[in-house]
Parts: structure tokens; sequence; C-alpha cells
């Protein structure tokens, strides 16, 4: 039992050790925005991919923001891919259409299999640029966006490109700021060191993008993940494409406002992650690809994340197991300070991390939220906790996957 | 002490430790004094224009004043709506008989001028310069910032320390430091031993380019390619061969004189690219790039350290404007770029 518990205090100080990297990277090292600068081009023709799936309260929203985007509107197709949509969507994206002739080409999806990534691999075979870009419905790009994803692409190496997303609701409640807190050490630090140290950057799935070859050269989106950013993000690495994050494309986003809601997505975010980490890790570590050693390991530890929830509270009850069962002495000493360890630097890594993405993004009041973050963080490792462990057990009973769209809290304009 | 007492006491002041820190926290939860989105720039501020453009706006209250003095010929002094102190005249001449200090040729106002405007050297203008017609400026001059809505002259030796703005040429002399942005709507010409950090034009001419611009063979759109090849080690495409398909090389990379490469390439370390050749594509290194003399370029140009690029070389084309951007840019006289030179650090032309 004590060795179990050995390896999981080492598994825990090794990501401790690589929050504080990525922190201390942020914040004194070399940032590299290779592509940032491209603001003069001969910009190629690109789709934009709006994913909708009963969006009746915010889909009006995002068609107006890529209308007044600074991008040649000869080059620019913008297609809501309506996936089954019962409510309002498909009238106000027909009412666009009309309005916007040549500018809106809408793909309803009245049947097929359910999810995200379903509805983006039918949507996939009609479009023709080679650039194609990637939002939710709930999300409100600048006029700077569509350019700013596009310019990586420039570069024959990306095969996706990710932007930052920043919350909007950020004064709805407790929730919502603790979420704005997590967006923010995600991307303001986790996402740009990892650009910085040439490691693996995540795509998000939206305020994103992707090379039309480069999928087609990985087999196109799989229709059987759950978090198909996350897959996307893998099969690129593998065949030898980088996926770049732009810290500077930010776009606002609706974050979950109730706690039930944030259950659910996290749960779904974990289990799409492990089911990654199942299919990518092994392959990605030993096995003959085109990713370097850097990107092998931190792409591994990247697909463990959100293991390392059920392996901390393993680690807990195991640690709280020795100490009192008396084992031995010095065992229980050193489950005690394993113990203190998980309290202290482990948390506390986090804790730096977005304490310095908060600097980073110049506030400074907020700052103060900081400790309600331990309820964040117990709610998430309960959470993904829960979600492996329903994970397992349908994988022993062979039970479906299935996908839960998150709710919209935006309320509907007349 | 009573031992229920005792336990009371240790209970109660663990929950006290445990909510002093949340106390602040509590604080900024019921005051919401730090609760709005991050500030995304969605006026993408990033533009060159940008600041031109708002010093624009900033300057419409003048209206009345601009014609009363073009009208007149007279000068008009005053106070901007933000306390700024303002200087407008009717004849642009009369600046070479401006007020300034006697010993520092300081001119502490925001100078305003409804017709073309010239200013004397050694002087110092601590506000921001607007002429609506032509500007010219003396040699050893330092601005804090300039718009002209026609042509624009910096003298030797002048810098400006924000951004510059012509509607028409702008036209940068020997010595001169452009610390933030310049920009004009028409050509942009930057004479040797000049620094500079951001450019944009339709034109940019470092030097006097002795040859005409010459135009793309291949009229295709980038990103047209399809076929990539991926090299691990070092990599050389002959001189006078014709690649076709976009490289990655994550070694070093040589591409010969005279060749042709119909795609992009890119090199994870030094790229070096010989006299002649022609590249219809991007040119990306992930260290240092050295592009050979009359080469030709028709996509962006990224370094993530140093770039040189030596005389007769195009960037982009008329049809094709392009950006070219590094750490630190060494330009010969002689090169010609069609849109954006971006230099993180900073940016010469060599003498």
């Amino acid at each position: 039992m004590i060795y179990v518990l050995y390896i999981i205090v080492v598994t825990i100080c090794v990501y401790t050790a690589r929050h504080y990297w990525f922190t201390l990277n942020r914040l004194f090292g070399f940032q590299r925005h290779p592509y940032i600068d491209i603001d003069t081009a001969d910009w190629p023709p690109v789709t934009v991919l709006i994913a909708a799936h009963n969006e009746e309260l915010v889909i009006s929203h995002i068609l107006e923001a890529l209308l007044a985007a600074k991008y040649p509107a000869d080059k620019m197709l913008i297609v809501p891919v309506n996936d089954r949509s019962t409510d309002r969507t498909r009238e106000i994206i027909d009412d666009f259409a009309r309005r916007f002739p040549g500018r809106i080409r809408p793909f309803h999806r009245i049947e097929g299999k359910p999810g995200k990534a379903a509805a983006l691999k039918d949507a996939m075979e009609f479009v023709e640029t080679e650039v194609v870009l990637i939002f939710d419905a709930d999300y409100i790009p600048g006029a700077g966006i569509i350019r700013q994803l596009t310019a990586p692409f420039f570069d024959p190496e990306v095969g996706g490109v990710m932007g930052r997303v920043v919350p909007m609701n950020v004064g709805a409640n407790l929730l919502t700021r603790l979420l704005d807190l997590e967006r923010a050490g995600g991307y303001q630090v986790d996402q740009q060191a990892r650009m910085n140290l040439r490691l693996v950057p995540q795509h998000g799935g939206t305020v994103a993008g992707v090379r039309r070859t480069a999928l087609q050269e990985i087999g196109g989106w799989n229709e059987n993940s759950l978090t198909e950013d996350t897959d996307l993000t893998y099969r690129l690495l593998l065949h030898g494409w980088k996926t770049a994050y732009q810290n500077r494309s930010e776009c606002y986003e609706e974050v979950p406002e109730t706690w039930p809601v944030r259950i659910r997505q996290i749960m779904r975010w974990a289990k799409g992650h492990n089911q990654a980490m199942a299919t990518y890790a092994f392959g990605l570590l030993f096995g003959k690809n085109r990713a370097t050693l850097r990107e092998r390991l931190d792409g591994a530890l990247l697909l463990g994340v959100y293991a390392m929830g059920p392996i901390t509270l393993l680690g807990w009850i195991l640690a709280l197991t020795v100490f009192y069962q008396g084992i031995a002495q010095l065992n229980g000493i050193i489950a005690l300070l394993s113990l203190t360890a998980y309290a202290a630097i482990g948390n506390l890594a986090a804790f730096f991390e977005i304490a310095a993405a908060i600097r980073l993004d110049g506030h400074r009041k907020r700052i103060a939220i900081l400790p309600f973050l331990a309820l964040g963080f117990t709610v998430s490792i309960f959470s993904v906790s829960h979600a492996a462990i329903s994970q397992i057990s349908g994988l022993l009973t062979k039970a479906e996957f299935h996908w839960d769209k998150t709710e919209r809290f935006r309320k509907a304009t007349s | 002490m009573n031992p229920f007492l005792s336990v009371a006491i240790l209970l109660l002041t663990t929950g006290l430790l445990f909510t002093l820190p949340l106390l602040p926290a509590i604080w900024e939860l019921q005051r919401k004094s730090d609760a709005l989105p991050l500030d995304v720039i969605q006026q993408h501020a990033g533009e060159i224009r940008y600041f031109a453009d708002r010093f624009r706006s900033y300057l419409e209250p003048l209206e009345p004043v601009f014609r009363e003095t073009s009208a007149t010929g007279q000068k008009a002094v005053g106070i901007m709506p933000d306390g700024t102190e303002y200087l407008v005249l009717g004849l642009g001449t009369e600046a070479l008989g401006l007020p300034l200090g006697e010993r520092d040729k300081l001119c502490p106002v925001l100078l305003a001028s409804a017709t073309d405007l010239t200013v004397s050297a050694n002087s110092t203008f601590s506000r921001d310069v607007y002429s609506r017609g032509h500007f010219v400026g003396d040699s050893n001059n330092q601005y804090r910032a300039l718009l002209a809505e026609h042509g624009l002259h910096l003298g030797a030796g002048s810098s400006v320390m924000r951004w510059v703005h012509a509607g028409g040429e702008l036209q940068v002399e020997t010595g001169c430091k452009l610390f933030g942005r310049a920009s004009s709507d028409a050509r942009l010409r930057l004479s040797p031993d000049c620094t500079f950090v951001r450019l944009n034009a339709t034109r940019i001419e470092f030097g006097n380019p002795m040859e005409s611009p010459r135009s793309l063979p291949h009229p295709t759109g980038l990103l047209a390619h399809s076929r990539r090849r991926l090299c691990g080690g070092d990599f050389e495409i002959k001189p006078e061969e014709i690649f076709r398909g976009d490289l990655v090389v994550r070694g070093n990379l040589r591409i010969g004189s005279g060749a042709k490469v119909f795609g992009s390439v890119k090199s994870d370390k030094e790229l070096i690219v010989e006299s002649g050749a022609l590249i219809d594509g991007s040119l990306i290194s992930s260290k240092k790039l050295l592009i050979g003399p009359h080469c030709m370029v028709r996509g962006p140009i990224i370094s993530e350290r140093v770039l040189l690029i030596e005389a007769g070389t195009q960037c982009g084309a008329a049809d094709a404007p392009t950006t070219v951007s590094a750490t630190r840019i060494s330009i010969a006289p002689g090169v010609v770029v069609f849109g954006t030179v971006w230099a993180r650090e900073l940016g010469e032309v060599l003498a």
C-alpha cells in the first residue's frame, strides 16, 4: 500500500513542478507570439463553422459579430452547423442567410449521430477552403480574430490553431468568478507556456481553426470522441502537425452559472480526456510517431490531468489509512508528510499559476477571490473522480457515451 | 479549564483561522469591484493606423478653428477639453518662426496646421503635431507623434517616439529613429542608418531600390498547396531546382541560388535563401533567417530571432501584400516590401 502511495506522491510532485515551471516561464521566460504580427497578407479563403444545437438565445449574436469581422468578405464563408435543433435556431439562421446572401451558407442537420464532432464531420463534406475556423454558438468573436486565427496557417507545420477564451458573464455569481480565474490560469499561463516551450498547446474545439489537409490526413473528426478537441490535438501531434496557441486572439464565451451545469460540463470533459488518454498515451510515449521528446512527455502529462482527480483522492485515502493503521512509525510520518504536501505544495502551485495569470491580465482586486478556489477544486476533484468511476463501470457494462450540451444562460434579446 | 470550553475555544479559533483568508474574498464577492470581463480588444487596437485615427477624432472639436485660420491666415491658440494647450497655424510656414524655447527649442503645445507645415531643425515637439497638408521637418528634430494628411518628410537624424502616419508619401532621411509605428497610405521610403519597429505602407522602400517591382509568376492564392514534405534533419534545395509543395525541416534548411519553391517552407533552425531564389509561399524560421540578394518571396516572412534581407529582394507584390516579422531585422538598401515590416525589438536599414 505504501508503495502505491509513494508513486502517487511522486506523480503529484511531477504535476506540481510542471505548474511552477509553466508559471515561472510565463513570468520570466521568452514569450513566443510568432504569428500575431501578421496583419497584412494575401489572405486565403476561410470557412467559419458555428456549432449550434438549440441556440436561439445566442446564435444571432455570433452571426452579427462574424459579419463585422475585418476579413475580406469575398474570402470568408460563414456556415452555421445547425445540429438537429428543435427551437428557433433554424429560423434565425435562415433569416440571416436571406439578408446576407453569399456570406452565410447554412448547414441544417436533421438526423445522424448526436454530438458536435459528428455534426462537424458532416459539415466538413461541404467545406472547400484549406482553412477552417470553428466557434461554438455562444461565443462572440472580435473584429480582428478571423485574421489572427488564420495567420498561423501560413506556417506549413501548423495543423491547428487555438485562441484564448474569456468569460463574459464573470460577475454573475461565485461560480462564474471562480471559472474566470480558472480560465485565466489555463490560457494566460498554461497554454501560453506550452507555446513558449514548444510543448503541446491544446486545441479547444472553439475559437480555433484546423487545416483541411491536416484533418483529412488524420482521418477527419472523430465522432466517437466526447471531446473532439483533445482527440484532434493528439492525432495532429502524432502526424507531425503543430497546434499553435494565440494568446492575444481573445474571444468572449458564456461560462456555466449553476453548479449542476458546471459539474456536467467538467464530467464530460473528464470522460473525453480520459478516453483520449486510453487511446493515445501509450502510442505517444512509446510508439513511432513524429512528436519530439518534449512533446511526448508534455503530451502524456496533459492527457493525465483529469486522471489526477481520482488519483489524488486515492492518495488521500491511502495516506490516512497508512497513518491510522500504524503500519510503521516511519511510514506513518511519510504518509503524514505526503498529506501535508498535497494540501500545501500541490494546491499552492495551481494557486500560484492562477495568481500569476491575474497579474498578467492586469487585474488586481479579483485576486481576493483566490481562497474560494479551494471550493472549486474540491468540486472538480469529486466530479472528475465520479466521471472516471462511471466511465470504467460504463466500459464494463458496455454502456454508450452520451453527449451533454452545456446549458446557455444569456437572456433573449428582442 | 473545562474540557468542553477548551474544545469550543479550539473549534472557534480554528474556524476563525479558516475564515480569515475568506474575508477579503467575501468582501470582493459582495462589492464586485473587479468583476468585469477581461477587456478584450474588440476594436482591434493593434491596427497600425489606430492612433492616427484616434488623433483625427481627438482633433474634431478644432474643425471651426481650422476653417477660420485657413480663411484668415491667422494663428489661434486655446485649450482642448482635456486641458492640452494647442496652437493652430493658418500659414504652415509660420512654424519656422515658432516661439520655441531659446535654449532647448522646445514646443510644449499641440501644433496643428490647416495647410502645409514646415518646422525648423533641432527642435523638440513634446505634444503631437498635425498637418492637414504636407509636413516637412528639418534635421535633428524630436517628435512625440506626427500626422500629415498628405506627404511627410522627416529630416536626417530626427526621431519619433510614438507614431507617425502620412496620407501621402512618407520620406525618412538618413539616421532617423522611429520608435513606434510608422505608416503611409502610399509609399514609405527609409534611408540608410534608420532604425524602426513597425512599418506599414502599400510599398516600403529601403534605400533606393534599383529595380522596378516584379510581379509574381503564379497568381494562385496562398495555402492552395496540399502536399507537404516533413524532413527530420537538415535539408537543401539545390540551386536552380524547382520544388513544389510545402516543406517542413526540423534542422537547417538551405535554398540554393536561383531555386524556385512553389509552396511554403519552414525550418526549426537556420534558414538560408541564396541569391535569386523565388519562394511562392511563406518563409518561416524558428531561429535565424537570411535572405540573399535579388530574391522574391510572395508570402509572410517570419523569423523568431534574427532576419537579414539583402539588396534587391522583393517581399510581397502590389497585388499580394505581406508581412515581414522578426525579433531583430536588418535590411540592406535596395529592398522593397509591400505591406508590413514588424521588428519586435529593433529593425535597422543597413548603411
